[in-house]
């Protein structure tokens, strides 16, 4: 029987609401970001058209590329960690009895809900100058100056992972506990160790979730302002900061535009990416 | 082989019971220490402190510029909330009931905003307020919110209709409900646990939101952007206890979502 709810077009008036707000604050403005980055900016004066002063700008002024590269490998850096770090996280959670994966979903689940800027102070506490660490490495003078664990790559490597590695651990999570264990044990009983079967079982099946998980950890850490800008000071230059700083000091849209989408660019490329290799996987 | 060589056996179980172990300490120690450090009686920060009191909490809650940026962002996550719940409810019940050929492209349309960098978003918003000569207001900010809460609403209230028995919404109207009244009397109340969820998580979002508001304000100041003017000032005691002010209503809304069991069944849209 042919119910009237599989072709139901009628529903979708539900949409109505939604739709409507994303026009006005998803697509417009997206929309006029790409028309402003083909936009000239001279002597602070914005003039439409089809120039491509920025793009231009952007690989050729010698810096604006320079920190692109830079966004982009503090991203991977980032997404490394979050993996080395998640993936444990995930498999143990598959395994321990159900409190245990309670209690371990709440570590993980929590700071997904924790203010990022409460976190960075925190990190900001244990990493400053005279931070913990600094202060108790002083105070048993085991170094004379304070080592510089922020204001560097380090301390916003760190503050970033501990602020999206939930992100990592979720669908992890997800795609470890899709997998059948009856394959991991008739390995297991066949004589492989725990290590062979991990490597050439477990690892391989969850690579959905891995691919999942690096993708949306990548995503976040690029367009990431907050974070670096407190952790990093003036140290750290990434592409978020550069396009706040053209808008905010220096009111130049068109560039600011055009820094924008190649962001969305490297983004887009980072989700055909992972996608193309999900199917490459998934026909083998 | 025997079966001490079983898989998960004891060493490589251990080893990673330890490695797991030093993951959770790096993510729960640095808030504890926080908490800690916010009761500090002293006019500097340093751990552990040398006496304990609340005088931080009192300077913060007698504070007129940490009270006004409270309240602001207090206000603005109970208007998106709602907003956001209702919004989000509307587009997950359509995309469950409307045309199944349609739904995988449609709800990914739908919870776009949610892969788009808020930086960008940011950008882009700003520009229209200032186009519409709204920015610094509640006009700005509410819509803004809206764009990245409502997301979290189609996927938990969607995740939720999946699993729904459509049949007893049928019987209701069967014997004679409107529609209307069928989903309001009998859907509502069985997926109540998402609604909440989908709400908590609206609620969370918008009063942590930082870089899209950043963008839209010149004089107001939510919360999030006190706190990091501030930090970016000085770093005294009274931001660990705002802070530690921030947490708590965080902490107490994700342990209501733990406990009632949202975040597990959330295992379906990871997936």
């Amino acid at each position: 029987m042919l119910r009237n709810s599989d072709q139901n077009y009628g529903a979708l008036w539900l949409l109505t609401p939604t739709v409507l707000l994303y026009l006005a604050t998803f697509l417009y403005p997206l929309i006029m970001l790409g028309v402003l980055s083909f936009a000239k900016f001279e002597l602070s004066v914005t003039t439409l058209g089809f120039y491509l002063d920025n793009y231009n700008k952007i690989f050729n002024d010698g810096i604006t590329l320079k920190i692109f590269l830079q966004t982009v490998r503090l991203s991977i850096w980032i997404t490394f960690w979050c993996l080395i770090l998640g993936y444990p996280v995930a498999l143990l959670m598959r395994s321990c009895t159900p409190k245990m994966k309670m209690v371990l979903l709440f570590c993980v689940v929590s700071p997904l809900l924790t203010s990022i800027i409460v976190r960075n102070v925190a990190w900001l506490l244990i990493l400053g100058r005279s931070g913990i660490i600094n202060d108790t490495l002083i105070q048993w003078d085991l170094i004379s100056k304070p080592l510089p664990l922020m204001y560097n790559e380090f301390g916003v490597i760190l503050a970033v992972v501990h602020v999206y590695l939930s992100f990592m651990v979720l669908p992890l999570f997800g795609a470890l506990s899709s997998i059948n264990t009856s394959i991991e044990e008739a390995a297991s009983s066949l004589g492989a160790p725990s290590w062979r079967v991990f490597l050439s079982i477990t690892l391989p099946l969850s690579l959905p979730g891995i691919m999942a998980g690096c993708t949306l950890v990548f995503i976040l850490s690029m367009g990431v302002y907050l974070t670096p800008v407190i952790m990093g000071g003036n140290f750290i230059l990434t592409l978020p900061m550069l396009i706040t700083e053209s808008v905010r000091e220096q009111y130049d849209w068109p560039f600011a535009s055009a820094m924008a989408l190649m962001l969305l660019l490297a983004i887009g490329f980072m989700v055909v990416l992972s996608s193309g290799v999900q199917r490459l996987v998934g026909r083998r | 082989m025997s079966s001490q060589e079983h898989y998960g056996s004891r060493l490589p179980h251990r080893l990673l019971v330890g490695v797991v172990a030093a993951v959770i300490f790096f993510l729960e120690a640095p808030l504890l220490i926080l908490i800690i450090q916010s009761f500090t009686a002293e006019s500097y920060l340093a751990f552990p402190p040398p006496s304990y009191g609340i005088r931080w909490y009192k300077e913060v809650l007698t504070s007129e510029d940490w009270l006004n940026s409270i309240s602001l962002s207090l206000i603005i996550a109970t208007i998106v909330t709602p907003l956001s719940l209702i919004f989000g409810t509307m587009a997950a019940f359509a995309l469950d009931r409307g045309p199944k050929n349609l739904k995988n492209g449609l709800q990914a349309i739908m919870i776009s905003p949610m892969v788009l960098p808020h930086i960008v978003l940011g950008l882009g918003l700003f520009k229209m307020a200032l186009q519409l000569d709204i920015d610094d207001s509640m006009l700005a900010y509410i819509p803004a919110h809206l764009t990245i809460t409502i997301p979290f609403v189609i996927i938990s209230v969607g995740a939720s209709l999946q699993t729904f028995e459509v049949t007893l919404e049928e019987a209701a109207r069967s014997l004679g409900a409107s529609r209307f009244w069928a989903v309001w009397y009998i859907t509502l109340p069985i997926i109540r646990p998402a609604l909440v969820a989908g709400a908590i998580f609206s609620f969370i979002i918008s009063f942590d939101e930082f870089i899209i508001t950043f963008f839209l304000t010149t004089f107001q100041r939510t919360l999030p952007i006190e706190m990091f003017t501030t930090l970016m000032y000085q770093v005294r005691p009274s931001i660990a206890a705002v802070s530690t002010l921030t947490l708590a209503v965080t902490a107490f809304l994700t342990a209501m979502l733990i406990l009632r069991g949202q975040i597990t069944s959330g295992d379906k849209v990871i997936r």
